[in-house]
């Protein structure tokens, strides 16, 4: 772009207007930082500098009082690895979140775009049902879907006690052994609304001609879906699971609202187990190298999509 | 507006296909049916949450205990939303309305001026630093709680509106100047240039021209950013402490320890949180598809 402007500057910049013109480039060059100052700097006082700040913490003891911090160097990670059995704990429930959320909320979000992507009588009113929960905070989903929970008073119980299902009523949020899955089910039904509404903006891209012809030719609904639809929504695809998975990492306020990470710690996730460590237990080095460990983990799904959102520039 | 866009719906678009339809009437009426069977029971179940909510946010406590949430109420109770709000739910709210209020303008304002700068300017550096601003979307939470806590501490705004407010800001940036400088990608430079050349300066241009021009793209980061801050909780659980500043989303949890068995007051709590949302999603929906494309774009 900046050589195609150069040339053009140069025609316009006769003899007369030459120092104005190299005012105005001079101010142009400054000018610039002006307009991005407000916002660059709140965002690296805010943001930047304390993930900056935390990497670093994260090889020294500190209890976050005491004026003198020890280093350690890697020896909180070495901690967490060998002696925290609930930083495991955390990352295996990380982990089953991170496939659900890959799986279940991107393939209902697709399905359902794909199905609410024709104009029929109503399809407006269907979109918005099914994208609203994705607008209630995870905190009120938290406290609605507890109650759907309620083993006695709950509509889960009483509605497999209603199909005769008895046997397979549970306390669902206070048994350790299934208590995450109540919970990540609760966060499918908030996190369905996002990968819809982009599958709806891609499908909206994919010019009818494409799927007239393929008509023409013969394809049936399943093989124009595969040969046409699919190829044409690879972009959409990637960035859809991209924030699906980031979503996934940073999920926080959904647990701390069921199950504050109990029973026994087995619904903690690494952001909810860093906060018990940094601000019930004092253990400073050790919740910020979980948060590095979450920072790193979050960065192996986010660079496909940086480097996509960046590649068009 | 919604209803509006329903209504035209339901007018028939293509003549000729529903003359083609007319011709097969019975077998197609019958697959429409049972496709609107399926759908309409599918939205009933997805809803059912929300269904609960109201439910038990309509009836007394006594009603819930005997005959549980998903029961019609016997008797409509509305006192249950003016005991909640009494009990602390309104001052959470309008913590939450100045929060927003104040965060989502300012926010916008500066987001917009860096995504013009990032777009418009013919700034050498434009691709680094919006790739230094990406980093933001990606960073979680608690990658920067205790080195805030400590900065925040040191300058007197833990347990205040006006620190709450200033965090928000910051990480606010990423996802706004992802927005704006999708939108103003879109406007053809030659609007600008000819503003450069009849002497308009650059402040001017940004705030007469291209501002008004991204119109929609404000609107939709409007909303975008408002329900996102009136949801926000991890920042307003670590930096409020007292609960007359606390915001709705972390109130409404703190109520639920405090009144466990009052299910009827804390659905209603609940449910207030949520009216504003609902009716700013029923009112600008397709905001809500406009704002996410401009991010994808």
């Amino acid at each position: 772009m900046a050589t195609a402007t150069i040339p053009a500057e140069r025609i316009s910049a006769g003899p007369k207007r030459s120092p104005s013109a190299k005012k105005r480039r001079d101010q142009l060059r400054f000018l610039p930082w002006v307009f991005l100052a407000p916002a660059l700097v709140i965002y690296s006082v805010v943001v930047v500098y304390p993930m900056l700040f935390s990497a670093y913490l994260s090889f020294f003891r500190w209890d976050g009082v005491a004026p003198k911090k020890i280093f350690v160097g890697f020896q909180n990670y070495v901690v967490l690895l060998t002696h925290n059995e609930v930083f495991w704990i955390a990352l295996k429930n990380n982990a089953i979140w991170l496939i659900a959320a890959l799986l279940v909320p991107t393939s209902i979000g697709l399905g359902l775009a794909l199905l609410l992507n024709s104009r029929f009588r109503g399809s407006h009113i269907f979109r918005s049902i099914f994208y609203f929960p994705a607008v209630l905070s995870l905190a009120v989903v938290g406290l609605i879907w507890t109650w759907i929970y309620h083993p006695d008073l709950g509509l889960a119980n009483q509605l497999l006690d209603a199909l005769g299902f008895k046997f397979l009523e549970r306390h669902w949020l206070s048994d350790p052994q299934i208590a995450i899955y109540p919970v990540i089910l609760a966060a499918t039904w908030n996190a369905v609304g996002l990968p819809m509404l982009l599958f709806l903006a891609g499908l909206q891209t994919i010019p009818s001609e494409l799927h007239e012809a393929a008509k023409v030719e013969g394809a049936g609904r399943l093989q124009r879906f595969w040969y046409v639809t699919f190829p044409l929504l690879r972009e959409t695809t990637l960035i859809v699971l991209a924030i699906t998975s980031i979503n996934a990492l940073k999920a926080y306020d959904i647990v701390y609202a069921m199950t504050n990470g109990g029973p026994a710690n087995r619904t903690q996730l690494l952001s909810t187990w860093m906060y018990f460590l940094t601000y019930n237990y004092n253990e400073v080095g050790l919740g910020t190298a979980i948060a590095v460990v979450l920072f790193s983990l979050t960065l192996i799904f986010a660079i496909p999509y940086i480097r996509l959102m960046t590649r068009k520039v | 507006m919604s209803t509006g866009a329903i209504s035209k719906n339901w007018e028939p678009r293509e003549p000729g296909k529903s003359a083609s339809q007319a011709r097969r009437a019975p077998q197609v009426s019958a697959k429409v049916a049972i496709f609107y069977v399926a759908l309409i029971l599918a939205a009933l179940i997805w809803l059912t949450p929300v269904i609960t909510l109201v439910l038990t946010a309509l009836k007394d406590a006594g009603d819930f205990a005997v005959n549980g949430a998903f029961s019609l109420p016997k008797s409509i109770r509305w006192a249950n939303f003016s005991e909640a709000w009494q009990t602390g739910v309104g001052n959470y709210f309008w913590n939450s309305v100045i929060v927003t209020g104040i965060k989502v303008p300012i926010g916008i304002l500066i987001e917009a001026m860096a995504a013009f700068a990032l777009t418009h300017m013919h700034f050498r550096w434009a691709n680094k630093v919006f790739v230094y601003v990406l980093v933001g979307l990606i960073v979680p939470m608690q990658m920067t709680l205790v080195p805030l806590t400590l900065l925040m501490n040191a300058l007197n705004l833990i347990d205040t509106l006006t620190g709450l407010i200033i965090l928000y800001i910051g990480f606010g940036v990423p996802f706004g100047v992802l927005v704006m400088r999708g939108y103003f990608r879109t406007l053809p430079s030659a609007i600008i240039e000819a503003a450069r050349i009849d002497g308009c300066s650059w402040f001017r241009i940004f705030y007469r021209i291209a501002l008004p021009l991204a119109l929609p793209a404000v609107v939709s980061l409007c909303i975008l950013d408002g329900v996102a801050t009136w949801n926000e909780f991890i920042l307003a659980q670590i930096f409020l402490r007292s609960d007359e500043l606390r915001t709705l989303p972390l109130g409404l949890v703190q109520f639920s320890t405090q009144f466990s068995t009052q299910y009827d007051q804390l659905a209603a709590a609940v449910l207030i949180s949520v009216a504003p949302v609902m009716l700013v999603f029923l009112l600008f929906q397709r905001y809500f598809v406009a704002g996410m494309g401009g991010a994808v774009k």
